[in-house]
């Protein structure tokens, strides 16, 4: 077991390490990129301050509990781009034959498709964005380590179901051939989660906690830290990535079953 | 005349063929619309009024940047970067017709398609806040909203028209485009009232043409500028247009002329 991490951990830091230097290559299209992304990153968040300043709550939310809302879906979107780029690209993988060569390495098909991408950028853009959660933790009140202990297993969590809902993709990828954008919906999708998940009617609160489950990503970390999730919407959490990742991987494995090599 | 009218014709065909693509673009914009309307539905709680917009007005801006989005931001920026780096930009300039002219032919018909959808969607949202919605009466407004948002659609046009071109010069041009897209919904008001930002901020806005993508047009259906005003902001975002015309052909002639035909 020990042996597998080890080798996993040496294949992931040498594409990451591979795509850095290409990034560093393209010194002109990756400054585009990483300005593109902290323009993103700083307008959302100076719009949350500026709201702030004509409004004491949303949603019965001070500024630092919605700042603490927002960051927190950047904190789990970014390390989902980080280390589950791969499906991104995945229509190309497939199409170009490159899923062929994946199947005869020594290494899962699925690490290489879903894992083996890293974009440099985004590690970077994660740096200003762990800083902002670190002041705005100084800004809280004191919370009980156990409080802290469930945001971070909560996140971790929430990196679990985002992991199954790529592999569900890039499976759909391998299918079908097409479908690329079945990501990029979820990405949108995603948006929804930039905001505490009260703020909607109950009937898209109830789509978006068990049918796509945005706010169990987004929101049930940070409501855990403010002490506003009982144990049992945690088990929840817990029961739902476990089997979306269990149920998502036998799915991943009936697609490559199926696969019969699509490029000449 | 004719060829771009087929041009625009076949694209219409295209886009409307493609539609599990078409279905899922519309939900990802319907997502962040729905969340945009969330967000400031539970921020204005039971207040009568916000930053100068009543409730209907301000629900109505969140739609109506659906709509904006749809007739502005629908754009082949992407296509021809990739056309330029490919060389298969080289097919179309043997060709006896103008680029831009049939570029334009394809940005108008994928913002037709969208367009309607996104009206569609917007009625969606309008029959489940039952009309609460700000529908102007005079018919000037009516018609000085559409040579707004149809002058800040072309101005968009050769904006993107004059950035992507740059991948004449270089293979990186995806990076500055990325981030003029970003920028720019930000600066146009596509995700927020410009009224949120501190007054320095907004005027240092107002001497560029970015408000005038979504912003002013917008504040042209809400009648929040009077007549006179209205008209002499339209006078105000046609000499953009003129600048933005008069750039993005010269950087297209200059990039042209230098253009070697790399690729296939």
């Amino acid at each position: 077991m020990r042996g597998t991490i080890a080798k996993y951990s040496r294949i992931w830091l040498r594409t990451a390490s591979m795509g850095m230097q290409a990034q560093l290559t393209y010194r002109l299209g990756s400054f585009g990129f990483l300005l593109g992304k902290m323009i993103r990153l700083l307008f959302f968040f100076a719009f949350v301050i500026a709201i702030f300043n004509h409004v004491e709550a949303v949603a019965g939310y001070n500024l630092v509990e919605t700042a603490l809302f927002f960051l927190t879906y950047n904190l789990v979107d970014m390390l989902a781009q980080i280390f589950f780029r791969g499906v991104y690209g995945a229509r190309r993988t497939v199409t170009e034959g490159d899923f062929d060569f994946y199947l005869v390495q020594p290494c899962s098909p699925l690490f290489r498709m879903v894992c083996s991408t890293v974009d440099f950028l985004d590690i970077i853009t994660l740096l200003p964005v762990l800083v902002m959660i670190g002041m705005t933790f100084a800004r809280l009140p004191a919370y009980p380590w156990t409080a802290y202990a469930a945001y971070v297993f909560l996140i971790v969590n929430s990196v679990g179901l985002i992991f199954a809902i790529h592999v569900w993709a890039a499976g759909l990828t391998v299918r079908t051939q097409e479908l690329e954008n079945a990501i990029w919906i979820f990405r949108d999708v995603m948006f929804m989660g930039k905001f505490p998940v009260d703020i909607y009617s109950s009937s898209v609160r109830a789509a978006l906690t068990f049918l796509v489950p945005i706010a169990v990503m987004t929101s049930f970390p940070a409501k855990a830290l403010l002490g506003l999730l009982t144990p049992s919407w945690m088990a929840y959490a817990v029961v739902l990535s476990v089997s979306a990742t269990v149920a998502s991987t036998y799915w991943w494995r009936s697609c490559v079953a199926h696969y019969t090599s699509s490029s000449s | 005349m004719t060829k771009y009218l087929r041009a625009y014709s076949i694209s219409l065909q295209e886009t409307l063929q493609r539609r599990t693509t078409l279905m899922m673009d519309r939900v990802g914009g319907f997502a962040i619309v729905l969340s945009l309307f969330s967000f400031w539905n539970a921020l204005l709680g039971d207040k009568s009024s916000f930053l100068g917009y009543s409730r209907q007005e301000m629900l109505t801006y969140v739609l109506l940047i659906n709509v904006l989005r749809a007739l502005v931001f629908t754009g082949r920026g992407w296509q021809l970067v990739g056309e330029i780096s490919s060389g298969r930009i080289s097919s179309y300039l043997v060709r006896p017709i103008d680029y831009y002219g049939y570029a334009l032919a394809l940005d108008l018909a994928q913002k037709t398609v969208h367009v309607v959808f996104a009206f569609l969607e917007v009625a969606i949202l309008a029959v489940f806040i039952r009309g609460a919605l700000f529908i102007p009466t005079r018919w000037e407004t009516w018609l000085m909203f559409v040579l707004a948002a149809g002058l800040s659609s072309l101005i968009f046009f050769f904006m993107e028209f004059m950035i992507s071109s740059l991948a004449f010069w270089t293979s990186e041009s995806g990076g500055p485009l990325f981030c003029f897209e970003l920028f720019l919904s930000f600066a146009a008001g596509a995700f927020f009232p410009l009224d949120v930002l501190p007054e320095a901020l907004r005027r240092a806005l107002s001497a560029t043409p970015f408000p005038y993508m979504v912003y002013f047009p917008a504040r042209v259906f809400l009648e929040k500028v009077s007549p006179t005003e209205a008209a002499k902001l339209i006078a105000i975002e046609s000499c953009w247009l003129v600048v933005f015309i008069a750039a993005a052909l010269s950087v297209w002639h200059v990039g042209v002329n230098s253009y070697a035909a790399e690729g296939g």
